[in-house]
């Protein structure tokens, strides 16, 4: 299996880099078609690849850990946490382009913690409950944005709001730097607790009877979740559907061992965000389309038919 | 009591029929004194309805006038006053317009959008050009609320044709529709010769540019809208014929439709000689793709400021004339 998807990432890298707005002449390349393929495609090729990869393993994480198969980082609220931080930054900070990721990160992690707080309980975490807070927290962080946009310069925010929808133009390679370092650490981390989460997925009490720190690998995945998608929605925006459709496709080839299903899904994430974005460069050249557009169009059906499948 | 006594030195009848109201009020429910409180909102309450009813009651009685007939630019026929006293524009080069033919003193009626000229600040606010509130246009009892875009009119035209209230679609494309523009609001606000004098500075304006750039090689322009994400003109924007009408070409002027996002391997391989920037608070520099490239390295990036490049008004010739003088500076020195 592993050998497969990796000659499919390999495959899909090289086909992004190979389709674009600009025919290049690969062999005997001008100074400005070397520009435009080093400098501007290649690197969005592969931030793609990061942030598929980065969403991708945080809704893996979060299914396993929340015993939900809905638990994404939408749904919990993290990507609009990380969303209004990067919004803050770009208001108040925008010449400093880290304050951006830093931001980001400040808002999923308060997001994540705001929504652990209100579904504690006593009796300990109660899996609806925490759903229904994250359902809460979104909500409420969006109302935030939208009044937000209402309230600002337009002229200011006119940028911000392509990036809401998903926009992997606007990334740097700084940006790409970033999340490709938080990327790889983020799956070593979460993969040395797959272990510990395949024995959560039965059930937080029997985990803890076969020795399980269940608070320990909560707070771990929780955090690893916020960073890899702070540094994802700072880069690019909210791209939809990568964390909910990856994983779940990959349980269906693989099974729920969290040992595959982790490293798997970062591999496919990459794949499905790289591809999803070449057609998002290409399919109305010379102009462009938001990639969370062309992510949510073919996830949400996706998504259906394994509902009905499963 | 302290009430009364205040509300009857006021001899008008909206106050009259306020105390009156509250008197029989009074009488009908007895205020105890933990109620007082009650009382005077509902006092508050049948003030500012008798207000308002006598207001509305005396505009309504004065409006019997005239009417003619007149074309709007969707081809729909429509009735307008023949004195047309109190209007509201709904886009900010239609405020501008309506200013520069003389006729500044009749809006009533503005958007947030509207900056110029500056006494146009000063007007009653209605809300953006997008989202217009109905309730303030309503109350401000234009005759025409003048909108630019067609896709406004569907919601609008029948709440507001239902209040008596005229709406007038005019949307100027490029520079001749500026100018038929605005000889039609002279024609509808009655100010001819204020007209035919703008008429006739813009006309000599343009044509010397014309004359200005006529022997000039075209020169190969990209207009950035936005830094990032990369906007640019595409086909239907009218600043491909201002950038053309200045001596230049657009090099985007092949891309459908009016302001596209376009792809920065595609700007890039364009390979301008100008660039020009839309100046606003979020498109100060060129796009860095833009970074090597040979307008960057020979300094031929120019600034044009935001709402006069992108508001047909007479102030585009104003960007014609920096456009023109940007692109071929050499000219000028004659």
């Amino acid at each position: 299996m592993l050998p497969v998807l990796v000659g499919l990432l390999i495959v899909s890298l090289l086909l992004a880099v190979f389709l674009g707005s600009e025919n290049l002449a690969f062999f005997e390349l001008t100074e400005s078609q070397a520009t435009i393929l080093f400098d501007i495609r290649l690197p969005r090729v592969l931030l793609g690849a990061c942030v598929g990869a980065s969403l991708a393993v945080a809704g893996a994480g979060l299914q396993s850990l929340l015993r939900n198969p809905l638990a994404e980082p939408y749904l919990l609220g993290v990507s609009n946490g990380a969303a209004l931080g990067t919004m803050l930054a770009f208001v108040f900070f925008s010449q400093f382009e880290f304050a951006r990721p830093i931001f980001a990160f400040a808002g999923a992690g308060a997001a994540t913690f705001a929504v652990y707080q209100m579904a504690k309980s006593r009796a300990g975490m109660n899996v609806e409950r925490l759903v229904l807070s994250g359902v809460i927290v979104t909500t409420f962080l969006s109302s935030i944005i939208v009044l937000l946009t209402s309230l600002l310069d337009a002229a200011k925010l006119r940028s911000f709001t392509f990036w809401l929808l998903g926009d992997l133009s606007q990334g740097t390679k700084n940006g790409f730097y970033l999340t490709f370092v938080l990327v790889i650490i983020g799956t070593v981390i979460l993969s040395s607790q797959a272990r510990a989460l395949n024995l959560m997925m039965i059930g937080e009490r029997d985990a803890f009877d076969f020795g399980v720190e269940v608070k320990k690998v909560r707070l771990i995945v929780f955090a690893v979740a916020s960073i890899l998608v702070g540094s994802s929605v700072a880069a690019s925006g909210s791209v939809g559907y990568v964390g909910l459709i990856v994983p779940h496709l990959i349980r269906l080839l693989v099974g729920s061992d969290n040992r595959l299903v982790i490293p798997f899904s970062a591999i496919s994430g990459a794949i499905f965000v790289v591809l999803a974005d070449t057609v998002a460069r290409t399919a109305i050249a010379p102009r462009e389309l938001p990639v969370g557009a062309i992510t949510a169009l073919i996830g949400a059906p996706m998504f259906i038919y394994l509902l009905r499948r499963s | 009591m302290f009430y009364n006594q205040k509300l009857a030195i006021k001899n008008t009848h909206g106050y009259q029929l306020s105390a009156i109201s509250y008197q029989l009020f009074r009488i009908v429910f007895p205020a105890k004194n933990n109620l007082r409180k009650i009382h005077f909102v509902i006092l508050l309450f049948i003030c500012f309805f008798s207000l308002t009813a006598c207001k509305s009651a005396n505009q309504t009685a004065q409006t019997e006038v005239k009417m003619r007939d007149i074309a709007d630019d969707l081809g729909r026929k429509i009735k307008i006053p023949e004195k047309v006293e109190r209007v509201v524009s709904l886009a900010p080069n239609l405020t501008e317009n309506i200013f520069a033919i003389g006729a500044g003193d009749r809006l009533v009626g503005v958007t947030t959008f509207c900056n110029y000229p500056e006494d146009a600040q000063k007007i009653q606010k209605v809300g953006d050009t997008m989202n217009p509130n109905m309730e303030t246009i309503i109350a401000l009892k234009p005759q025409i609320v003048f909108v630019s875009t067609a896709s406004q009119i569907e919601t609008f035209t029948k709440t507001l044709e239902a209040n008596n209230i005229t709406v007038f679609v005019t949307n100027p494309k490029d520079l001749n529709g500026v100018l038929t523009n605005l000889r039609q609001l002279g024609e509808i606000f009655g100010t001819p010769e204020r007209t035919t004098i703008l008429l006739n500075e813009l006309f000599e304006r343009i044509a010397a540019v014309d004359e200005q750039v006529r022997d000039q090689p075209k020169t190969k322009t990209f207009v950035q809208i936005s830094k990032e994400p990369l906007f640019t003109i595409g086909k239907e924007s009218f600043l491909t014929e201002i950038v053309e009408r200045a001596g230049g070409i657009s090099v985007t002027k092949d891309v459908a439709t009016a302001y596209p996002k376009i792809s920065k391997e595609t700007a890039l391989a364009f390979n301008p000689d100008v660039l020009i920037l839309s100046e606003s608070p979020d498109n100060t520099e060129p796009n860095d793709v833009f970074k090597n490239s040979s307008a960057v390295k020979n300094k031929k990036v120019f600034k044009v400021n935001a709402d006069i490049l992108s508001r047909p008004s007479p102030r585009i010739v104003d960007a014609l004339e920096q456009i023109a003088e940007d692109l071929h500076p050499q000219t000028n020195d004659n």
